[in-house]
């Protein structure tokens, strides 16, 4: 399952009313792997953001398949994110207390009763599929690598349609962020799923379908890449 | 309403009002917690931020303890007090302060009193209702022990004639209450006074021996040295209460013309009905003064319990500037794990569910710092008790009672429902800027 990306009119203003990030259109595909380049400061994971429902004050449209994003309540953008939107950050975000299956199936302590044994097991799924099948450790003593993956194997295991990712290999040295790149296109283009990634690794860049490149809160540049 | 209230057995009303105390706290923790399964992040953050877990739990367990050691402290001593006025049931005494003569007939601390003559103590010794009439006489020591002259009857009915050894048969022997460092056959010379004030060779040659140890009363008595009362009148160049061809007499009678005074008589009589009407009847304006030491208590504890009840009103209100302290702690503390919230609302966690993240991690803490509360209660309790069971005489004992419970109870249920509030105010920051933290 894939869903497809609809954005109108989108502007994402600060507290004061500053226009941060301006978007007048952008259509993607569901399935597709979009790369989002540019300067630091430029707006990139506010965009990732803003696409995820996490941002106020925004208007305009974001339209994942037939949701309206922006229109919902909070409560349902939550419940929007539950269901459709797997995200991987720069610095992991893990609970350093809890091992691999822990973290990669901590989205199951909050869905339904009758839901959690079967997020568990594609979490466990996920991560033998990573390499990470004997890691019942705390992750805490995991290498930046072995964290990533932790991550995508959180995103993956809920069966989103949506990954964001934002600078997912910042935090790696070179061979790790290389393998890293490997599974997650890879894991992507498997499921179907919709990759929107922020990053400034040309490596993960040139793996994805399309470019595009903000700066000064506009897109600037709109590419597809050749495979 | 009421009157099923009271018909119902005291342990059922405990427990229903301990219920009842507990069901707010009982009913936020189910309604926060229904349908998730929040632990294994709780405990993920628990470990986290242990060391400062592990000083809020013991900044509240110092707060409860305190609060529990404190009310288990007040009604133990008020029962130890108690107690140890049980065996004097009315005290006649020149009229002046009930209180003055009650803390130094019955506790023995030390105070200037006016003297009964001898025709007041015939007079009431011969009464027909009188069972016991015992003459006090106070004013020497040794160590820190007081010396007071009392009769035979006197210290038998006090001890139930529990008397290891024999009693006294001489003017100069003694017999020691139950905690005075001296064995039976040692001898000393009486100071005269008591405490900083005595003047230790004021008595010389007037040595005592211990004679017989009295069995533990639970009363100031147990560190006292009884002798007969004619000994104390002796050792100050007094009459001692018999005609001189009598002079070896110990014990009533006392023959009035030469009977020195007595600040105080205690007085007991085998009916009840006998000690209203002897106090009835050695009450008189400007002669005597008679009073029962339970009715005095009695007057006492009111008092004390307006005290107690304006303490108990402080207490709570200390509670709840603790748990209010301690529930800004914790929202101070949940601002360190903003970025594990943020990322749960990013992955689409409810806030219901964050919430009950948070939630039971303070709540984790209260219940926490209650148990240890508890425990630091008992132990501050035990502690006062022998401080004061020392210092005073008076056996001091502080279990754990049913207000504590309650006290307890009260304290988790209110913590339990404001710790809702910083659970609130985390859910009110932006997800991205716990992100970005």
């Amino acid at each position: 399952m894939s869903l497809s990306l609809s954005v109108n009119g989108l502007e994402v203003r600060s507290p004061r009313g500053r226009v941060l990030m301006s978007l007048p259109s952008l259509e993607v595909p569901g399935g597709a792997l979009v790369g989002i380049r540019g300067p630091s400061g430029a707006g990139k994971s506010t965009l990732l953001y803003a696409l995820a429902g996490l941002l106020e004050p925004v208007s305009g449209s974001v339209r994942w398949g037939d949701t309206e994003l922006l229109a919902q309540s909070a409560g349902r953008r939550t419940a929007f994110r539950a269901a459709n939107v797997g995200m991987i950050f720069q610095d992991f975000l893990l609970f350093e207390e809890l091992d691999a299956p822990g973290n990669a199936g901590v989205t199951a302590l909050f869905r339904p009763r009758a839901e959690r044994a079967a997020l568990r097991a594609r979490a466990e799924a996920q991560l033998a599929r990573l390499g990470l099948d004997d890691a019942q450790r705390s992750v805490a003593s995991f290498s930046g690598g072995e964290r990533q993956r932790v991550a995508i194997a959180r995103a993956m295991a809920a069966q989103a349609p949506v990954l964001l990712a934002d600078e997912p290999t910042a935090s790696l040295d070179r061979a790790a962020a290389d393998r890293l790149i490997d599974d997650l296109v890879a894991l992507a283009r498997e499921t179907g799923t919709t990759l929107i990634a922020v990053s400034h690794d040309l490596h993960l860049i040139e793996r994805m379908d399309r470019v595009l490149t903000i700066s000064d809160g506009a897109l600037t540049e709109d590419r597809s890449v050749a495979a | 309403m009421s009157d099923l209230w009271y018909s119902l057995p005291p342990l059922l009303q405990d427990l229903l009002k301990l219920a009842l105390l507990l069901l707010p706290g009982l009913l936020v923790g189910a309604i926060a917690l229904r349908g998730y399964a929040p632990w294994p992040l709780t405990r993920a953050i628990l470990t986290r931020f242990r060391w400062s877990a592990v000083m809020f739990v013991a900044l509240i367990a110092i707060s409860v303890g305190m609060g529990i050691g404190l009310l288990a402290q007040e009604r133990g001593l008020r029962r130890g007090t108690a107690q140890a006025a049980d065996k004097f049931d009315l005290v006649v005494a020149a009229p002046g302060s009930e209180l003055s003569v009650l803390f130094a007939a019955v506790y023995l601390q030390p105070s200037d009193m006016a003297l009964l003559s001898g025709e007041v103590y015939d007079e009431i010794a011969r009464n027909e209702k009188v069972a016991v009439a015992a003459p006090l006489a106070f004013g020497d020591s040794y160590g820190t022990s007081p010396l007071i002259g009392t009769t035979e009857e006197f210290a038998r009915y006090l001890s139930d004639d529990r008397i290891e050894g024999r009693m006294w048969a001489e003017h100069h022997e003694t017999i020691a209450g139950a905690f005075v460092p001296l064995g039976i056959g040692d001898s000393f010379e009486p100071a005269h006074g008591i405490g900083d004030a005595a003047e230790d060779h004021a008595h010389e040659g007037e040595g005592l021996t211990v004679v017989g140890r009295m069995a533990p009363t639970g009363t100031p008595w147990d560190n006292a040295l009884l002798v007969p009362v004619e000994t104390v009148w002796e050792v100050h160049g007094l009459a001692n209460g018999h005609a001189p061809e009598r002079e070896e007499q110990i014990g009533p009678p006392f023959d009035p013309d030469y009977f020195p005074g007595t600040p105080a008589i205690v007085v007991h009589a085998e009916e009840l009905w006998a000690n209203y009407a002897l106090r009835s009847e050695f009450t008189r304006d400007s002669e005597t003064m008679a009073f029962f030491p339970g009715t005095v208590l009695a007057n006492l504890y009111r008092v004390m319990g307006d005290v107690r009840q304006a303490m108990s009103v402080m207490a709570l209100v200390t509670q709840v500037l603790v748990a209010a302290s301690v529930l800004l702690g914790l929202f101070i503390l949940s601002r360190l794990f903003r970025r594990q919230v943020a990322l749960l609302r990013a992955l689409g966690a409810p806030s219901r569910f964050v919430f009950a993240v948070v939630w039971s991690f303070g709540a984790v803490l209260l219940l926490a710092g209650a148990a240890l509360g508890l425990l630091t209660g008992l132990g501050t309790a035990a502690l006062l008790s022998q401080v004061v069971t020392v210092r005073t005489g008076i056996l001091v004992t502080a279990p754990l009672g049913w207000a504590e419970i309650h006290f307890l109870a009260g304290f988790v249920s209110v913590t339990l429902i404001l710790s809702l509030l910083p659970a609130a105010l985390v859910l009110r920051q932006p997800v991205v800027d716990g992100l970005r933290a």
